[in-house]
């Protein structure tokens, strides 16, 4: 004690504004017209937000067809998984009463396939997708090495379920004269899957590059053969493979399959007629009671957004300002209350 | 703590001078001290053993391993990996680093030289390298290297004075005497060697006070005790040199005995929460089967036929051991409602916490140059929820500066000033001091305002001579002369001091001691007094008392000594006397001023030769010992002749009294447990303002039988009651009921009662069958007093109230009598004061000054209550928030244990995304200022009721978090179904799904921080979010 008294100075706290918890702090000083101005802006603000999104999303128009009881006897065949390399062909005429103007995009959609299980979401190999190395089949097992031991490419339980329908939308002017309504097949995957996370092997010819690998069980042609007609949309960069990469969040989901090419008839979009689905029915759902539909869909600026997002942001808005108006009220009460106590 | 058992069994210990090989027999640890833990070697696997003992780590570990097995991991193993990487790696490098000084110091300790007898010669040799036995020489102001016996030392009568601040704290000299027969080898070397006593002695053990052993040599056999011993850790002090024998070294000696030995305690939110995280663990063990049974349901509905898409073999066909799996799976992926981090976060608050009450300068006092301390850095919340303080009075209550201020002489008062109207008055400054000018030797800072002593003491008064002769003789004083040749005291117990130094300026002049002569000065003349025997002071005699042979060659025994002891030795010639000072010690006690009453008695040559044979014989006992001598000093310590008493004013520190007002006022209940007088002690309470004029009853207990205690005590209970309630039926109903009770009964009683009780009774109240009766008065009261309690007492009554109130107490006090109170308390505060650091040492807090237990209280441990309560709310509801939402996301991907987050977010989300606004929070939350907190104590109550964390806020912080995670989980599943980008594209995907979950999680979090909870802000960031996404 008494030779740390002779150091006494050294031993007196910091005054500095964290040691002596003086640091600035800003206190919300809530007023009632701030609190209730404040529900109110945000209310009306939800509101504004809800009932443009509802309008936006009505605006919208859309059609879905069902296929898989329409074409049953595709879906029975497809049940027997040895049948795999009969071709099932299926055409679904129907009639569209209304116009679809601008641009007007075609998906498939499937209900209950679970491409969010978590082994099926890890059954990729992302080294092999980007081109760096072929042999790399990661956590594909066990769609990573076909029978002989070569490794299959594009490898895993993604990759080999691909959805393998083929679409083709006919515009039928009149029963004899059938448009095959224009589609692009480009344009449908995010940039960053084109442009970066896929990539071919970085070589010339891309048979050769594939050499060395096997086809996914489950596929008829090898990566490399996906699009006869289009040279560049062929191995990893295929667009509709892409697509698929892109695992759903849920098992009900809808993925694009084409944009409609606006050009003769269809400049203005899909005009009123009749036409129909021709679809090679290969993807076999009926064995997991799932379900496949073809969707025609128009978007706005507001996506393709359903009803949800309006109406949460309406009921939000409307909910908000009841609780403004019931605070508004009790808050009145008081106050009248309060002067009545300060009067007596 | 590293003693093979062999020698944990050491019942008694035997050691020979200068014989090495003999002792050697006996492996006895040498002197090289290990206060490290860790070798290099050793290092990675103890700590690592150490750490996973630790139930978070080791239920860690255990998820880490769950992970590594590839079939039910479902999140990679880092997820755990990396928070409890990071955990045990900054656990284990300050555990280096602590271990890393500690060999440091060991090797700068085990490395020092002292003068070690070997071979006949006086050799350098280092610390670690002393044995047992050894005869080692000490030189002025150096350490001790081992537990000594002390043989010679330059000093006269081989006397030598010690520090001992390094063993206690205290930082006066005490004086250690060796036997007269080794004193006589002085500085011999040829003599020292050749010495071959041998000690008998017990086993090593941490009584710093205690040593009892046997010293044979040349056919004769010397008892040893304390005095004889130096301790390690002690400095040499105002002495040449000495020798001494080493008895106990190294690992074996009492310093090292005493350390490293601390209880650990724990605050009740610390039990809380073990018990919430089981709670948690039983919940998410529900989640868990929940969703097994989901996923087995799933794999025989679904799953089976979807089996094709996934894997190539179709076979293992089995829901039930999928669901088994699963189980496992969520338990991993679920686990993160009770993080790692919450273990770490909260130590790291409490740190921060501590580190404030060390840095606060409002608790500094300049006076001493000490500011507030906090020794234990994980008790801060509990100082929140403080509903009982138990206070020492001296030296805690009042500044333990005691300054002579009135006496009672041959039943004359001396000290009291008559002004004019003849009413006794204090002291005021109109009166004119005594001067003590004549005398060379006063300390100028005494005054004593009664001029009629000075004047007695001219008429030459045997009495007064007498009564002076006995406090410059009667002490444990030392005393010491500094370079201007002053006469410096060094005492042990400020009452001593304030005694010796009046006598001193009254002219009777303690000069110096040895062990055998005191030499006073009375009146000018020396005088040397042998001293026959010490009979010295312990808090169950209450008084101590010298034998000594004046000039003449009388005999007279002094004796000074707590009057309620003291009055039951006299001789029946005093009874007139007795009944005038016992008028004038309770005046005395009534002003708050601390007694003792003063004896003498003449001795006869014979009688007192026969006594200290008997002594001798005594001392040279093993066994019972203590009580033998105690019995001899009693019979000794009779027909005693009164001389007067003394008293000495204990100031109040400053501040005290707002203290205990503003404490009051924030609902604690405050009990002074103190030694002093009832009067002394209940004047005190008055000055304080612990006892008030408006207090509707002050209930006295002071019975002497447990028959007597128990009507007292009863009586007190009806006239609280009134006659509303029987007591009647006895204590047996009352037992089971009495927390129930007590409850009810606290809130029919109105108005503020007081209860005081003394020693005495308080020991029969302590009886199990009493206890209740007790514990309900005392509860009501406003205040308890409790006086003349011994310090076990005190540990009593706090566990007392521990135990049966299920309270959160608080122990204050400065001196070794109040260091089982304070290690017995939830809570133990230390006033580093005058009386020695003992209880500082035992202490959780220390600061030098009573008032700041105010601050301590009210600001400090109010805000580290609030900021931990608001904190483990926050935390519980974040990390419900975050992982329910796998839960629900479990029934869209067959329960197949995908996580919804991103594996990194999972692994970063507690340590990076969300640790820091939380942290700030908890460290720097204030909800209302500190000036605040102090003006309106009242603000403290919600901490007694422990309103901010209880099991009710745990579950509506983890509601709240479920209806986050739900909100959290389902407004993106709506916006996400069936969605498509404004180009058209799939936007649906899991990616972004799970992009967009994890940055509403974080914002959510984030606002909910702010605590605008009320403004449910959650949801519509949420929206916005959602909206932005797009």
């Amino acid at each position: 004690m008494k030779r740390t008294s002779e150091i006494c100075p050294s031993r007196l706290p910091d005054n500095s504004a964290l040691k002596q918890q003086q640091l600035p702090a800003c206190r919300l000083q809530l007023s009632a017209a701030g609190v209730l101005s404040g529900f109110f802006a945000t209310g009306a603000f939800c509101l504004g937000v809800g009932i443009i999104l509802i309008l936006s999303a009505k605006s919208i128009k859309e059609i879905e067809i069902k296929y898989t009881n329409i074409c049953g006897h595709c879906a029975k065949l497809r049940e027997d998984a040895t049948n795999f390399d009969k071709e099932c062909t299926c055409s679904i005429p129907f009639y569209l009463s209304e116009t679809m103007k601008g641009n007007v995009y075609l998906y498939y959609k499937l209900y209950g396939f679970y491409q969010n299980l978590y082994q099926y979401i890890l059954s990729r190999s992302n080294s092999q997708l980007m081109g760096t190395d072929l042999k790399d089949v990661g956590n594909c097992a066990p769609f990573s090495k076909s029978h002989n031991g070569t490794p299959i490419a594009p490898c895993g339980a993604i990759a080999n379920s691909i959805f393998n329908d083929t679409i083709i939308l006919s515009y039928n002017l009149n029963s004899s004269i059938h448009i095959k309504v224009p589609m692009l097949r480009s344009g449908i995957t995010w940039w960053t899957d084109k442009y970066v996370k896929f990539q071919n092997p970085s070589t010339f010819n891309l048979s050769s590059a594939f050499a060395g690998t096997a086809k996914p069980p489950y596929w008829s042609k090898p990566v490399y053969e996906l699009d006869l007609q289009d040279p560049g949309n062929n191995g990893f960069l295929n667009d509709d493979f892409i697509v698929w990469m892109r695992t759903a969040a849920f098992p009900t989901f809808k993925k694009l399959y084409r944009r409609l090419n606006r050009i003769q008839y269809f400049v203005e979009g899909l005009p009123a007629g009749n036409y129909s689905f021709n679809i090679s029915y290969n993807f076999p759902v009926t064995r997991f009671k799932g379900e496949k539909s073809v969707v025609l869909s128009t978007t706005t600026w507001s996506g393709g957004s359903s009803l949800f997002l309006g109406l949460a942001y309406t009921v939000t808005g409307a909910v908000t300002w009841l609780a403004a108006f019931s605070m508004t009220a009790i808050h009145l009460m008081l106050k009248d209350r309060t002067k009545l106590f300060i009067e007596q | 703590m590293f003693r093979s058992k062999k020698k944990s069994l050491e019942v008694e210990r035997r050691v020979k001078a200068n014989d090495r090989e003999y002792n050697e027999k006996f492996q006895y640890a040498d002197n090289r001290i290990h206060t490290s833990k860790y070798s290099i070697l050793t290092f990675l696997p103890i700590n690592l053993f150490e750490q996973f003992q630790r139930v978070a780590n080791a239920y860690f570990l255990f998820l880490l391993i769950l992970q590594l097995i590839p079939e039910i991991s479902s999140l990679t193993w880092f997820t755990t990996m990396v928070p409890l990487v990071l955990v045990i790696t900054m656990t284990a490098v300050k555990d280096a680093t602590d271990d890393y000084f500690r060999h440091k110091s060991d090797n700068q300790v085990n490395n020092r030289l002292s003068e070690v007898l070997i071979d006949s010669k006086l050799q350098n040799e280092k610390w670690m390298n002393v044995k047992v036995g050894d005869i080692i020489k000490l030189e002025n102001n150096q350490f001790v290297a081992a537990d000594l016996l002390l043989l010679s030392s330059s000093e006269p009568h081989g006397l030598c004075y010690i520090e001992t601040a390094e063993l206690d704290g205290e930082t006066n000299l005490k004086v250690r005497h060796a036997l007269s027969v080794t004193s006589e080898l002085g500085a011999d070397i040829s003599r020292l060697a050749k010495f071959d006593g041998t000690v008998v002695c017990e086993a090593p053990n941490n009584k710093l006070d205690k040593f009892m052993g046997v010293l044979s040599w040349k056919d004769s056999k010397h008892s040893l005790n304390n005095e004889k011993i130096i301790l390690r850790g002690c400095i040499l002090r105002n002495t040449g040199w000495c020798f001494g024998m080493v008895i106990f070294a190294g690992p074996d000696t009492k310093l090292m005995q005493n350390s490293g030995k601390t209880k650990f305690k724990r605050t009740s939110i610390d039990r809380l929460m073990n018990t919430l995280v089981l709670w948690i663990f039983g919940f998410l063990v529900c989640m868990g089967i929940i969703l097994a049974i989901g996923n087995s349901i799933w794999e025989n509905q679904v799953g089976d036929q979807f089996r094709t898409f996934l894997f190539l073999n179709e076979g293992e066909k089995n829901s039930v051991f999928s669901g088994f799996l699963t189980f496992w799976s969520y338990i991993i992926i679920l686990n993160t409602v009770v993080p790692i981090s919450l273990y770490v976060s909260v130590e790291v608050i409490r740190l921060g916490h501590s580190y404030f009450i060390n840095w606060d300068r409002k608790m500094y006092y300049s006076g001493k140059a000490t500011p507030a301390e906090a020794r234990t850095t994980t008790l801060n919340e509990e100082l929140g929820q403080i509903e009982y303080i138990f206070s020492d009075k001296t030296g805690t209550l009042t500044e333990n500066i005691m300054t002579f201020k009135k006496c009672s002489i041959n039943g004359k008062i001396y000290g009291e000033v008559d002004d004019d109207i003849g009413q006794k008055t204090d002291v005021t400054k109109k009166n004119k001091p005594v001067d003590f000018s004549v005398n060379p030797q006063a300390d100028r800072t005494f005054q004593f305002f009664d001029h009629r002593l000075m004047e007695s003491i001219k008429l030459g008064d045997s009495k007064v001579y007498e009564f002076l002769r006995l406090l410059a003789l009667c002490h444990t004083v030392m005393s010491e002369e500094n370079n201007a040749g002053k006469l410096i005291y060094q005492v042990q117990s400020p009452d001593e001091g304030a005694l010796v130094t009046a006598a001193r300026n009254f002219g009777f002049i303690f000069k110096s001691r040895t062990s055998e002569t005191i030499t006073i000065e009375e009146l000018g003349t020396l005088v040397t007094y042998q001293l026959l025997a010490f009979l010295d002071f312990n808090n169950i005699r209450k008084r101590m008392s010298v034998i000594v042979r004046n000039p003449e060659g009388q005999i007279k025994l002094y004796s000074k000594g707590a009057d309620t002891i003291l009055f039951e030795k006299l001789h029946p010639s005093n009874e007139d006397l007795l009944t005038l000072t016992t008028d004038h010690l309770n005046e005395f006690a009534g002003e708050g001023l601390r007694t003792l009453a003063i004896a003498y008695r003449d001795l006869d040559d014979k009688y007192f030769k026969e006594w200290h044979k008997m002594l001798e014989d005594a001392n040279a006992l093993i066994d019972e010992r203590d009580e033998r001598i105690a019995g001899l000093y009693e019979e000794i310590e009779r027909d005693l002749m009164l001389l007067g008493a003394t008293a000495v004013e204990d100031k109040l520190q400053e501040g005290v009294t707002e203290t205990i007002t503003n404490l009051s006022l924030a609902n604690i209940k405050i009990w002074i447990l103190t030694g002093d007088k009832q009067e002394t002690a209940i004047n005190i309470g008055y000055a304080c303002n612990i006892l008030t004029d408006d207090m509707n009853d002050v209930f006295i207990i002071a019975g002497n039988t447990a028959v007597e205690v128990r009507e007292e005590l009863r009586k007190a209970k009806e006239n609280l009651f009134g006659q509303n309630r029987s007591f009647s039926n006895g204590h047996v109903v009352f037992e089971k009921q009495q927390l129930e009770l007590d409850s009810v009964v606290e809130e029919t009683v109105t108005g503020d009662y007081a209860l005081i009780i003394n020693g005495h009774s308080l020991a029969h109240a302590l009886e199990s069958d009493i206890k209740d009766d007790l514990l309900e008065l005392a509860c009501m009261c406003k205040t308890v007093v409790c006086c003349r309690v011994t310090p076990l007492q005190k540990a009593q009554v706090v566990e007392l109230v521990k135990k049966y109130r299920n309270a959160v107490t608080l122990a204050i006090g400065d001196g070794a009598n109040d260091v089982s109170m304070i290690k017995c308390a939830h809570i133990g505060v230390g006033i580093s004061g005058q009386e020695g650091m003992q209880a500082v040492l035992a202490s959780d807090y220390s600061f030098a000054q009573f008032r700041y237990l105010q601050r301590l209280l009210l600001v400090h441990g109010r805000w580290s209550y609030f900021r931990m309560c608001k904190f483990l709310c926050y935390f519980f509801y974040k990390n419900f928030a975050f992982t329910l939402v796998h839960f629900w996301f479990g029934f869209f991907c067959g329960f197949s244990a995908q996580t919804v987050y991103d594996q990194w977010f999972i692994a970063l989300f507690n340590i990076v995304y969300t640790s820091l606004p939380v942290l700030a929070m908890g460290i720097f939350d204030q909800d209302v200022n500190d000036q605040n907190s102090m003006d309106y104590p009242q603000l403290y109550e919600p901490g007694q009721l422990n309103l901010l964390f209880n099991k009710r806020k745990f579950f509506i912080g983890m509601a709240h978090g479920v209806y986050t995670s739900l909100a959290l989980f389902f407004i993106p599943y709506g916006a996400f179904y069936n969605v498509a980008g404004e180009d058209g594209q799939h936007i649906a995907d899991y990616q972004s799904f799970a992009v967009t979950m994890a940055t509403s999680l974080v914002i959510v979090v984030s606002v909910q921080a702010k605590d605008l909870s009320d403004l449910r802000l959650d949801v519509r960031a949420h929206f916005q979010f959602s909206g932005f996404s797009f």
